[in-house]
């Protein structure tokens, strides 16, 4: 069995579930509208001499929302197949487990880039077209605007591969999800609690999601808790340990 | 012609719509019964079809039993157990980690702030000082204008002070920490204040002449020879500036100004007056960098013993702990000690969530249909069952977080004055600790339903993830205050408001308010769980 094999029955299940299909509308959908309602309620009113605002960020937060949709197609991906059992159906196909797990991770990532670069590319045009008196337009000719909006394709793409590994962890999808959910939203909200700054920065910098998003600053480098790419590498690690955790688990376990 | 074939639990029938009038009272009722559930097959149907049902009485049909069975089946299931104790668990341990990485310097700074202007002049022994404000600019809704008396020119000395403000009414205050409100009405106002010893009397009148005591207040150290006169102070203005990531406040300052006449000074013992002088007072907390520059000197002075009119300008305020103009802590240490709950609240989605969708995904919920035909009581026994037992796990949570954080904080500086030592007594800190556990029960609540909606845990989850954490963080985010405010006020997430014990100036709604709003989401997503689930199969 080759592992392109593997790879075109992990796209077959993948293609023919609804929930994929949702997952990308919403994920192209949320990140598109939230970053341009938000660039479309910028006002003036507030600038004392001239407006800043990190225009490419502002643009880009609609991966708040979106990676949801990331977190429950790469989660179901996995976790699906415990729920109809049909991992016993997988496994006695392709017995190599780590294949299974390598194909799933490698299909459902590759399909999270793909749409996510869809949806940034979107959210590029459309943001463009906003008319934002006063303030910067959206521009790739600036490097570190095109390391925010490359790098937010990477950042969702590394999401995908973390809920992967934690979705053969927990196996539940109900717990995989929330783990997923607990780990990437709960950090920065407690940060915004914590009235002590080095506390937050600490917080800030470790947590796999304000850690992973430092990628989209394009200004004010020196006050982010972590420097862009460090902060995906941040990212990357846990997306590593999860998935190692989850495929010794995945060769550990019955299914 | 209807041929009863058996009278014992079994009943077969073939019968037709012609004879249905000459039945006997056993057949009445399960026919009864028939109709009941057949409600919308065709007559044709039955017809042709002899039915097929028990003549014995279910006794579980009562509202009790189905809320037992719901709750068997809650305590029952592991992933329930779990996360009814992750709710307790996550919220309790999470509490020390933000209590100890808070701290404040609050009390470090002076406990009082005196900064006004003072036109002033001593007087010897007993008297009464008599003036009109016959106007006064709306500078600030605490801008002060009116008559004082103080021990001296010093700044943090005693005085006693009767004064009009803009919007809160005419005031008796003293020493910094005493706040007597008088009737809630502005200038143009008589005012008066009469020293006795230490006491000292402070009234208001519209006319001059018909007088209502305001207050008695005591200065202990008030010497013999006091300062007395006008004075005008203006609080300054906050300001707030909101970016991506957070919002900033800054003080700015605002200017007072007030019109005073008919100004008489009568002493007790008679005396000469050296005329009036107009002094800038400028100490206590949020005054570094000197007196405020833009003060303009008086057009009318130097000031007379006449009785004006005067016009006096003046910047900042007369205040200490205990007057509700003066700045107090600005951390919401309750809403701190029970901020565990955002970590809480994931376990209670899930559990609402999977209390639905995973009788969905075994296909238990067609067995719990077939065992209570009425669709809707069974949702409501699912609500009332989720909604208290998170209620109680929130309870003993939202308890065991507010008495831990209670000595971390306090460590930390959170200390009185600045940050009076809360307590259960407290409404407003009961109604945080309370509403902690029924915002958590709603959510659930909320859950539940969205769960029924959608059938299927994973998005369900993600949808009201969506809803009530995600958008904090988006409008932590958004730029612009007025847009970040409407986020917290529409989505679910304004249910937290219940936490707030103190104004902020980021507090989007009010506690109750917040929570009316989380009630909305959570009726409206139950009335639709209701209706979808009458006429959707199982």
């Amino acid at each position: 069995m080759t592992s392109a094999a593997a790879m075109r029955m992990e796209w077959t299940k993948l293609r023919t579930v609804p929930s994929t299909a949702w997952s990308i509308v919403a994920l192209i959908a949320l990140t598109v509208a939230t970053g341009s309602l938000l660039m479309w309620s910028l006002g003036t009113t507030h600038c004392a001499s001239h407006c800043e605002q990190d225009m490419p960020q502002l643009s880009l937060s609609g991966v708040y929302l979106a990676q949801l949709a990331i977190v429950v197609l790469a989660a179901l991906a996995i976790t699906s197949e415990y729920d109809t059992m049909m991992i016993r159906t997988t496994l006695a196909a392709r017995p190599r487990r780590l294949t299974v797990l390598g194909a799933k991770a490698a299909v459902v990532t590759a399909t999270v880039l793909v749409t996510s670069a869809i949806a940034v590319v979107a959210t590029f045009v459309v943001g463009r077209g906003i008319p934002v008196d006063g303030y910067l337009p959206l521009s790739l000719a600036d490097e570190a605007t095109r390391r925010a909006y490359f790098g937010t394709v990477a950042y969702l793409g590394l999401i995908a591969l973390f809920s992967v590994g934690v979705g053969a962890l927990v196996r539940h999808t109900a717990g995989a999800i929330t783990t997923m959910i607990a780990l990437l939203y709960v950090a920065p909200i407690i940060a915004q609690l914590v009235s002590d700054e080095r506390w937050r920065h600490r917080i800030e910098k470790y947590a796999p999601m304000s850690s992973g998003l430092a990628i989209q600053a394009t200004t004010h480098l020196d006050r982010l808790p972590i420097r862009p790419w460090y902060g995906l590498g941040v990212l990357a690690a846990y997306a590593a340990a999860a998935l190692l955790l989850g495929a010794v688990a995945f060769l550990v376990r019955d299914a | 012609m209807s041929q009863p074939t058996g009278r014992s639990g079994v009943e077969q029938t073939n019968r037709s719509t012609a004879d249905q009038t000459d039945r006997d009272a056993a057949d009445q009722t399960d026919r009864d019964a028939a109709d009941r559930t057949d409600r919308g097959t065709e007559s044709g149907y039955r017809d042709a079809q002899p039915s097929y049902r028990t003549t014995v009485r279910n006794p579980r049909d009562g509202f009790g039993h189905l809320l037992r069975a719901e709750w068997t089946k809650l305590r029952s299931v592991r992933s329930s157990v779990r996360c009814l104790l992750a709710t307790i668990l996550l919220t309790v341990l999470v509490t020390p980690l933000i209590s100890a990485s808070s701290s404040t310097n609050a009390n470090e700074a002076p406990h009082f702030t005196d900064q006004f202007t003072f036109v002033h002049q001593p007087m010897a022994g007993d008297g009464t000082v008599v003036a009109r404000v016959s106007s006064q600019l709306n500078s600030q809704e605490w801008a002060r204008a009116g008559l004082m008396i103080k021990q001296n020119t010093t700044a943090g000395s005693p005085y006693a002070a009767i004064m009009v403000t803009p919007r809160h009414g005419v005031r008796l205050q003293a020493n910094f920490d005493t706040d007597i409100p008088g009737p809630d009405l502005g200038a143009p106002r008589w005012l008066r204040l009469t020293r006795s010893g230490a006491v000292i009397t402070g009234s208001e009148s519209t006319d001059g002449t018909t007088w209502h005591a305001v207050g008695t207040v005591r200065v202990g150290a008030l010497a013999p020879t006091a300062e007395i006169g006008m004075f005008v102070a203006s609080p300054p203005v906050l300001r707030v500036t909101k970016t991506s990531g957070g919002s900033s406040t800054s003080l700015v300052l605002s200017l007072g100004a007030a019109t005073f006449d008919h100004v008489t000074i009568q002493p007790n013992a008679p005396q000469q007056f050296p005329g009036w002088s107009e002094l800038m007072l400028n100490g206590g907390a949020g005054t570094k960098g000197g007196p405020p520059a833009n003060v303009p000197t008086d057009g009318d002075g130097p000031f007379t013993a006449g009785d004006g009119p005067f016009t006096v300008h003046g910047a900042g305020d007369v205040a200490g702990y205990g007057i509700p103009s003066f700045p107090v802590g600005d951390d919401d240490i309750v809403v701190n000690s029970l901020s565990g709950v955002q970590l809480g609240l994931l376990a209670v989605i899930a559990l609402g969530v999977l209390f639905a969708a995973g009788e969905y995904k075994t296909g238990m919920i067609r067995t719990t249909f077939a065992a209570t035909p009425r669709r809707r009581r069974v949702l409501g026994a699912k609500a009332i069952v989720v909604g208290v037992a998170v209620f109680v796990a929130g309870l003993v949570a939202s308890l065991t977080a507010f008495y831990i954080a209670q000595p971390v904080l306090r460590r930390n500086g959170y200390q009185p004055p600045a940050y009076p030592h809360p307590t259960l007594a407290d409404g407003t800190v009961l109604r945080a600790v309370v509403g902690t556990a029924l915002f958590l029960a709603v959510l659930a609540v909320f859950s539940l339903s969205v769960g029924v909606i959608l059938k299927r845990s994973a998005r369900a989850i993600a949808l009201v993830v969506g809803l009530v954490l995600v958008p904090q963080i988006v409008a932590s985010l958004v730029p612009s205050l007025g847009v970040a405010n409407w986020i917290n006020r529409l989505t679910p997430t304004a249910g937290l408001a219940i936490q707030h014990t103190r104004p902020r100036f980021d507090y989007a709604i009010a506690p109750w308010g917040g929570f009316a709003v989380l009630c909305g989401y959570a009726a409206v997503a139950l009335v639709v769980a209701i209706w979808l689930v009458r006429r959707r199969d199982a």
